[in-house]
């Protein structure tokens, strides 16, 4: 599935797009022609130039038709945020009105060049040329403003951030000004603005980080107002969509210090006006800005209005202060496992998913063919071993705890020669020269040496015994 | 990963290059060099359009200057006459036209309108020879005979029409010629709609065109004006209406007409 939209080509504004067009019509056809010409060859001449140039502007209108998404092919959340930024009507209506310019022009063409088969004189030819490309001039004039609509289109799709709607993501949520993008900021390495006024995040932003191994995406979303949907603006709804469409753990912020301009009541109204919109999501109740205010400090009354945000199953309270970046990475944690075990368990919810395994998976067990006890067998030796307990002071020592005795993984080095099987004990730690007397000791390494001496010690006991022999045979031969 | 208003961000984070201004203004300022300097270079096609261009925009800067400067002279164009004052019932009445201007005036009126019943928007066209109008088809084994002949213009067969069997056809109207619909302006309403036509009226150039149905300049056709939804004095809608071409179809590819009313 396609996330960015960066390589679309540029849309050229229609007085651009006829020169374009036009030129290429000039540059590329033969330009010479001549009354006295045949007639055929004259035809033939401004036929070819009417159908170059309706086939360039197909092919133009084509590539931009082709470059944009299909608005109706994305994930809903891509579609509801195209809707919400650029109109989805509009955005409809104005690739529609590029295609119809396309088959209007294809039309025009097909008709003139079967007009200029009658043509009769060089002029008459000229002039029918001449109304066919100003008729397609006419069709491009038209699709000036969808042009020029396209090109901003464009150009900001190639700015929105790549949002996967179905990966590990944590979605930052709340009033205008509670602190949203300082924590985006203080958990992800993204740039993005933190200005002490509301609404200073406009749009959409993405962040990542790695837990556990893994990858996490986390959005920071614009801040939200409490007022029903169709009051919203186009800020808002982004936020809106943001929480509906994506799987994700979302993080509430919340401002007790009510430096924001909201009221804590206001904040935990709004909590429960879009919590429609949390259902088969985990959902994290942070309270910002701890560095000011507690939620202990406060009065009680206010502690009871927060604590009604636990009423909904599964939410979480947790404080944190990006200010002074206290206790910001526990909640990341929390809010990941709690998104990681919300996955695991919708994924093993989905009984296509298990059913998929199951149908692979066949246990079998075997019928009892007779009388005989065939229980597994376990040795005496280990039979005997007492069974391992970690709170018993006399229990074995593994490996894992001669490491911890020699200050832990990384900084402890296995002896691997300990487990040397070898003729005598003492050989295990000794150092084998690798490079001697400027040969390396491998070359001339031989791993049956002591059965090649033997050997050779034997056949030489042997000639010494025959020693005698070998004389009398050395004296027959020199008596020749 | 640069995301959304990335650009205007950094802008706003690091301001532009020192010297952005500077290099801005001295940019504008040798807008006028480029221009004089593409306009003595460029050759061929490109000096041609560059030439068109300008010469356009000088016209439309000069007559803007014009206008400008007729404003900031003239002040309201015309003086009131009178200064405010109502003038007494007892001359409000007179008349200021004298009665020998206006009886000329309306004789002049009367020839005209006379004569405006048998005038056209188009009272005269061009010749057209036979030659130009019909091409020779040589036809028969050997290409030897040339006697059928087939329609260069463009023409309009009614609705009904068939061909007669093509051993038999003199003349042909070729069906890639034939136009069945005409772009009719009307001239007191200035707008300008694609109506059907109904029949050819008169072709001024011979009567037989005519009875060919050729459309050529000048040429008066009945058109189909029920979408206009023109009404009679007696308050029926009118059907049908004359209109005359006033281009050459066979130039443009299409029949642009003018309603005669």
């Amino acid at each position: 599935m396609q996330l960015t939209w960066k390589d679309i080509g540029t849309v050229p504004s229609s007085n651009d797009m006829l020169d374009i067009v036009l030129n290429r019509t000039q540059r590329k056809t033969p330009t010479v022609i001549r009354p006295g010409f045949k007639i055929q060859r004259i035809r033939a001449f401004y036929m070819r130039k009417v159908k170059f140039t309706g086939e360039g502007f197909a092919e133009k209108f084509d590539d931009i038709i082709r470059g944009f998404p299909n608005i109706n092919d994305l994930h809903p959340f891509h579609r509801d945020l195209m809707d919400t930024l650029y109109e989805k009507n509009h955005y409809k209506v104005s690739l529609a009105a590029v295609s119809r310019a396309k088959t209007l022009i294809e039309q025009v063409s097909r008709d003139y060049v079967r007009l200029l088969k009658f043509g009769q004189s060089l002029f008459q030819c000229k002039q029918l040329k001449r109304a066919a490309l100003g008729r397609m001039a006419t069709i491009v004039k038209k699709l000036k403003d969808p042009f020029a609509y396209l090109e901003q289109v464009r150009q900001h799709l190639g700015r929105l951030p790549s949002i996967d709607p179905n990966t590990r993501t944590l979605l930052i949520c709340g009033y205008p000004n509670v602190g949203k993008s300082s924590f985006l900021r203080c958990i992800t390495k993204a740039d993005v603005e933190v200005q002490p006024y509301a609404f200073t995040t406009k749009a959409l932003y993405v962040g990542h980080f790695d837990y556990k191994y893994l990858r996490f995406q986390a959005i920071d979303t614009p801040g939200i107002l409490d007022r029903p949907t169709d009051e919203m603006n186009n800020i808002e709804m982004q936020s809106i969509y943001a929480i509906a469409h994506l799987r994700s753990c979302v993080l509430y912020f919340m401002d007790l210090s009510e430096q924001c301009g909201f009221s804590i009541e206001q904040q935990v109204k709004l909590f429960h006006s879009i919590k429609p919109l949390f259902a088969n999501k985990s959902v994290l109740v942070v309270i910002n800005k701890t560095d000011i205010i507690k939620i202990e400090d406060l009065e009680q009354s206010s502690q009871d209005l927060i604590k009604t945000v636990m009423n909904v199953p599964g939410v979480e309270i947790m404080q944190t202060s990006c200010y002074h970046d206290d206790n910001v990475m526990q909640v990341r944690n929390k809010a990941c496992e709690k998104l990681l075990t919300a996955r695991i368990e919708q994924k093993l919810k989905g009984t296509a998913r298990v059913n998929n395994i199951l149908n692979k998976i066949h246990v079998s067990t075997p019928q009892a063919r007779d009388e005989l006890d065939r229980s597994p067998f376990i040795p005496e030796e280990i039979k005997a071993l007492k069974k391992y307990d970690v709170n018993d002071p006399d229990k074995r020592r593994l490996a894992k705890d001669v490491e911890a005795e020699n200050g832990g993984a990384g900084v402890y080095n296995v002896n691997l020669k300990d487990q040397y099987l070898l003729d005598d004990e003492e050989w295990k730690n000794d150092v084998m020269p690798e490079i001697l007397d400027g040969k390396n000791v491998y070359d001339f390494l031989d791993p049956e040496i002591a059965a090649k001496l033997a050997a050779l010690e034997e056949e030489e006991e042997r000639l010494e015994q025959e020693g005698l022999k070998q004389q009398i045979f050395d004296a027959k031969i020199k008596g020749f | 990963m640069p995301q959304n208003d990335y650009i205007e961000r950094h802008i706003k984070q690091h301001g532009r290059r020192l010297d952005y201004e500077e290099r801005k203004r001295k940019r504008e300022a040798r807008e006028g060099h480029k221009i004089s300097k593409d306009a003595q270079t460029l050759k061929g096609w490109r000096g041609k359009q560059y030439a068109k261009k300008r010469y356009a925009e000088k016209v439309a800067m000069k007559k803007k200057i014009k206008a400008h400067e007729e404003s900031k002279i003239k002040g309201p164009s015309k003086p009131k006459e009178d200064d405010g004052e109502a003038l007494p019932t007892y001359l409000l009445d007179r008349q200021q036209q004298n009665t020998a201007k206006a009886i000329s005036s309306s004789i002049k009126q009367k020839r005209m309108e006379k004569a405006d019943k048998f005038s056209v928007p188009l009272p005269k066209v061009r010749g057209i020879s036979e030659e130009e109008m019909f091409k020779v088809v040589r036809t028969g084994k050997s290409k030897t005979k040339s006697w059928k002949r087939m329609i260069t213009k463009h023409t309009f067969v009614g609705e009904c029409f068939t061909r007669r069997p093509v051993k038999m056809e003199r003349i042909i109207r070729p069906s890639a010629l034939r136009q069945k619909k005409a772009n009719v302006t009307h001239p007191e309403l200035a707008v300008t709609v694609l109506l059907p036509i109904l029949s050819v009226k008169k072709n001024p150039q011979s009567p037989m065109y005519t009875q060919m149905g050729v459309l050529t300049k000048g040429t008066i056709i009945e058109v189909n004006v029920s979408e206009l939804g023109l009404v009679t004095a007696g308050g029926k809608v009118v059907w049908g209406k004359y209109a005359q071409i006033t281009n050459e179809p066979d130039r443009d590819g299409v029949v642009n007409a003018v309603l005669l009313v």
